[in-house]
């Protein structure tokens, strides 16, 4: 399951439009230097950021 | 007296002459050693002889050009990337890098060493996604998005690009491509040369 995948099964209320412009209040970002996608940005105003403990227990 | 002549000590004499024509002028010698040079000689003039901001525009001749740094990578393989997922594009085979800035193996970023004003270009296409929907390219400066070029949005969008001028200072700033693919599967295009690229050149030094 990819990041995008993860954290829109733990916040059902967000959809791909959430990611991308207009609204992109999160930015997911991979840097290409093995760190691998993250969360850059959450600044959505009423969900709160998914822990790293709730993103590592989804699959 | 229409001319002073020196006479060489072996050999050779050297003529100051008057112009036959009237005026009075004044011929100042420079207040320092060294040779004064003649529209005879070649070469002579170095770069500490010619003041900061002496030569200007028009004192160039038609056709002169920047020999500042300019780059053109592309990718060379297709790309998997996360969908929704703002991701560096590795652009990793060079087609010229003129002064050796561009990283093409680590960190796939356009960093100079001359400072100054330089235009940035690049696309991504997504091309062989499937079920795409949308494609965004945009230059990151530093780490951050600087300026953004294409949205496709819209199924089976296929090509971003985006075009800027940017600053450099010379030494710690650098620029990056960045993309982003919505699809089933997303991938940035690397069959060929011409489909996932970024280039650059200095346009005007600082």
């Amino acid at each position: 399951m990819t990041l995008p995948e993860k954290i829109l099964a733990l916040r059902p209320s967000l959809s791909m439009d959430d990611f991308v412009s207009p609204l992109e209040t999160i930015r997911l970002q991979n840097d290409g230097n093995g760190r691998g996608d993250y969360i850059a940005k959450w600044n959505h105003p009423t969900l709160a950021k998914p822990t790293e403990e709730e993103l590592g227990a989804i699959e | 007296m229409a001319a002073i002549k020196l006479t060489g000590d072996t050999s050779g004499e050297i003529t100051i002459a008057a112009p036959a024509v009237a005026g009075t002028n004044t011929l100042t010698l420079p207040a320092s050693t060294g040779n004064i040079i003649t529209t005879g000689d070649s070469g002579t003039i170095t770069q500490g002889m010619i003041g900061s901001g002496a030569v200007t525009q028009d004192k160039l001749a038609s056709g002169v050009t920047s020999t500042g740094p300019a780059f053109g990578a592309y990718l060379s393989a297709n790309q998997s990337v996360t969908s929704g997922v703002w991701t560096k594009v590795l652009c990793n085979t060079e087609e010229f890098d003129t002064n050796s800035n561009y990283d093409n193996a680590t960190n796939y970023r356009f960093q100079p060493t001359v400072a100054g004003y330089y235009q940035v270009n690049g696309a991504t296409n997504c091309e062989g996604s499937t079920t795409r929907s949308r494609v965004i390219c945009s230059v990151w400066k530093n780490g951050v998005e600087y300026k953004r070029g294409g949205d496709q949005n819209y199924t089976n969008c296929q090509i971003a690009s985006v075009s800027t001028i940017v600053y450099l200072n010379g030494s710690t700033d650098y620029v990056e491509l960045y993309g982003l693919v919505v699809a089933s599967t997303a991938l940035f295009n690397g069959i060929t040369i011409y489909n996932t690229w970024i280039n650059g050149n200095l346009v005007r030094a600082a």
